[in-house]
């Protein structure tokens, strides 16, 4: 897989098979550039002004960035040793929320992208299975009814997440699954939900936690700083490593279950585990930012279009893709309404601006590809 | 040996006990099917009863009978795809849901009546899938994976479609790009669900030559579900008749296919002739 490739290279030489082709190296560099480009737009404007060389100077800080104090502060949550004010600016308020922004990207991207092949279908996005229905239900009923439990915002919306995940696949269980079974039973849990969200929202009696619930429910970045980074980090870094490792059973799975099966997969129980990958994934992404929607669909759209459908090159397109879709976003979403006349610094939710981008790239791609759906 | 419909008369003779060989010593069967009730979750009824089926060592067994008939259900069985209601499978003398299922995918290869893949793939690419049982979690692609895959595609003569994407091929150049995934496999059995339906006159002989010389080869054993009976008269060394659910008849096509089985199984009026070579000539359908 995607660790041993390198190992067997040699061996795959002969045979000219080696699947990370030149096409997914440029790819890859190209949203890499993207991401870091729309990163230091990022850490660059703002309503502190400081020039353009002032900021990349401070994010390129050698004292800084090789400073075993402040990562202390930053990854562990200790103190922070005293800095100039252009430099606390970028590195402790708009730096993380950029990091951020990348872990939810690249967690979105491989969460569709696992589940696009779960349930053989290129709409599928990572909230298909009940998972963003669940999230904020379980976050419209913190923030109303139980706030008390308000603290644990983000891992209550996860939890709620999944939660709607095992139920859905309760409901879709008849002595085994299948991928229009698990839609459906996604669909019909994602109703519920919805209705019961709807109706929780006519008990909030303060604007502000309407306001609070609605930037959940969309998706927003504003406010975040090092905590989420610390939160997301290592679910992330996890459930990328293991739906890599799961490319190849991807692969197998999309060839059908009955011929996975003859292959000797152990259909329910691979598309079982992959699926809790994509949940946690998801889960990261949204205890940290909400709930975005379009990234972690559009992201392998995106990527098979480039790359092809080989999970191994998806996989990796998507890690990649996923932040620079997700940082450019959030640009827009940070700074895009300054440029409005007569609106001045309003942030808005980066699940309006991933919206924005969704649906005319998904209207593009419905007029020029004859079929859509099945992959 | 020979289970008969219960329906059906003596007129084939005796139940023979055992399979036998023209030198008449008794023949090895790979794969047993015993007491099989099959039914589908969706139906009350047992879709196929059957007492008895042998799919005899490195011959080639072929299931036939009308649309329907439950051939395919049947094969469904022996593959492990469908758990019998009663009855059981045995491969080998062990029974086949005790296997795991790597263990059972590196014995019996399956190729499936519709197939689909990503069209992005590669013809090598979904040889290399055949691969599958016979690789770790962890583990790469080693020599004996390469030398699988090459050989396969060399029997199922898709070398020059070898970096051809699957989407790009026609209906039975993509079987036989299938039919190279079950054989990068490298099974001692195969079974194959009405791999030549749907395909043309040129690509039916491909792909019964790539699995008739498979068997000559490896002796590999086969048991195809296949819906024309004369190409399986001509091509297997077993007939298995099939009508609604049962076993009508079972042994080699010189004795299997007669005027009355064409009449009682598939409902239509034929010459059989036997000299110089068994031959079907249907004339029309006889009314229901």
């Amino acid at each position: 897989m995607a660790g041993s490739h390198s190992i067997d290279s040699s061996t795959e030489q002969r045979h000219s098979r080696s699947w990370a082709t030149p096409r997914l190296a440029g790819f890859c560099l190209a949203a890499a550039a993207i991401t870091l480009l729309a990163g230091l737009i990022q850490v660059s404007f703002g309503s502190y002004s400081m020039t353009i060389t002032e900021a990349w100077q401070s994010v390129f800080d050698p004292s800084i960035l090789f400073d075993a104090a402040v990562w202390n502060a930053f990854l562990l949550g200790g103190e922070l040793p005293e800095m100039a004010n252009t430099r606390l600016i970028v590195w402790n308020i708009r730096l993380p929320r950029v990091l951020v922004a990348v872990l939810t990207g690249a967690t979105l991207g491989v969460s569709g992208a696992i589940f696009q092949a779960v349930t053989r279908n290129e709409l599928a996005s990572p909230y298909i299975l009940g998972v963003s229905s669940g999230a904020g239900l379980a976050v419209l009923l913190t923030l109303v009814v139980f706030s008390g439990l308000a603290p644990f915002l983000p891992l209550v919306a996860a939890a709620g997440g999944t939660i709607a995940f095992a139920l859905v696949y309760a409901i879709a269980w008849k002595g085994g699954t299948s991928p229009v079974r698990l839609v459906l039973a996604g669909v019909i849990v994602g109703t519920v939900f919805q209705s019961l969200q709807t109706g929780v929202f006519f008990f909030a009696d303060d604007l502000g936690v309407v306001q609070s619930a609605i930037a959940w429910t969309t998706g927003s970045l504003t406010g975040t700083d090092w905590e989420q980074v610390r939160l997301a980090i290592l679910p992330a870094a996890a459930s990328i490593v293991l739906a890599l490792l799961g490319a190849r059973q991807l692969n197998v799975l999309l060839l059908g279950e009955r011929t996975a099966q003859s292959l000797g997969m152990r259909v329910e129980r691979v598309r079982f585990l992959l699926s809790g990958v994509a949940i946690l994934a998801a889960s990261t992404a949204i205890a940290v930012a909400g709930i975005v929607g379009f990234v972690g669909l559009i992201v392998p759209h995106v990527v098979r279009n480039v790359v092809g459908g080989d999970y191994r090159r998806l996989m990796v397109g998507s890690i990649f893709a996923g932040p620079a879709l997700m940082v450019v976003a959030d640009v827009g979403a940070r700074l895009g309404m300054s440029f409005l006349p007569g609106f001045g610094p309003i942030q808005v939710p980066v699940g309006v601006v991933t919206g924005l981008i969704g649906g005319p790239y998904f209207l593009y791609l419905m007029r020029r590809q004859q079929q859509m759906g099945e992959i | 040996m020979s289970e008969q419909a219960p329906d059906d008369p003596a007129e084939r003779g005796a139940v023979r006990e055992w399979l036998t060989d023209a030198e008449g010593a008794k023949i090895e069967s790979e794969i047993v099917a015993e007491d099989l009730d099959l039914r589908y979750p969706t139906s009350e009824e047992a879709v196929v009863e059957c007492d008895r089926l042998d799919v005899p060592e490195g011959e080639v067994t072929a299931l036939v009978g009308p649309n329907g008939s439950g051939k395919s259900t049947l094969l469904k069985a022996l593959s492990n795809h469908l758990e019998p209601e009663s009855g059981t499978v045995t491969l080998d003398g062990q029974d086949i849901q005790t296997f795991e299922q790597s263990e059972l995918a590196r014995e019996m290869g399956v190729l499936s009546q519709e197939n689909e893949s990503p069209g992005s793939i590669t013809v090598e690419d979904l040889a290399y899938h055949g691969r599958y049982p016979h690789r770790g979690f962890f583990e790469s692609v080693g020599p004996e994976d390469h030398e699988a895959v090459d050989d396969a595609i060399e029997m199922a003569g898709v070398d020059h479609l070898r970096d051809t994407e699957v989407g790009q091929l026609s209906g039975g150049q993509k079987q036989l790009a299938w039919i190279a995934m079950v054989l990068a496999q490298d099974t001692d059995v195969l079974l194959l669900d009405e791999p030549t339906t749907f395909l043309d006159l040129h690509h039916q002989f491909r792909v019964l030559e790539t699995v008739r010389q498979l068997n000559e080869r490896e002796d590999v054993t086969v048991a195809v579900v296949l819906h024309d009976i004369a190409q399986a008269a001509r091509f297997a060394d077993n007939l298995v008749a099939m009508r609604e659910g049962e076993l009508y008849d079972w042994g080699p096509p010189r004795e299997v296919v007669t005027e009355q089985l064409l009449a009682d199984v598939f409902g239509v009026e034929a010459r059989v002739e036997y000299e110089p070579e068994l031959q079907i000539l249907p004339k029309r359908a006889l009314s229901e």
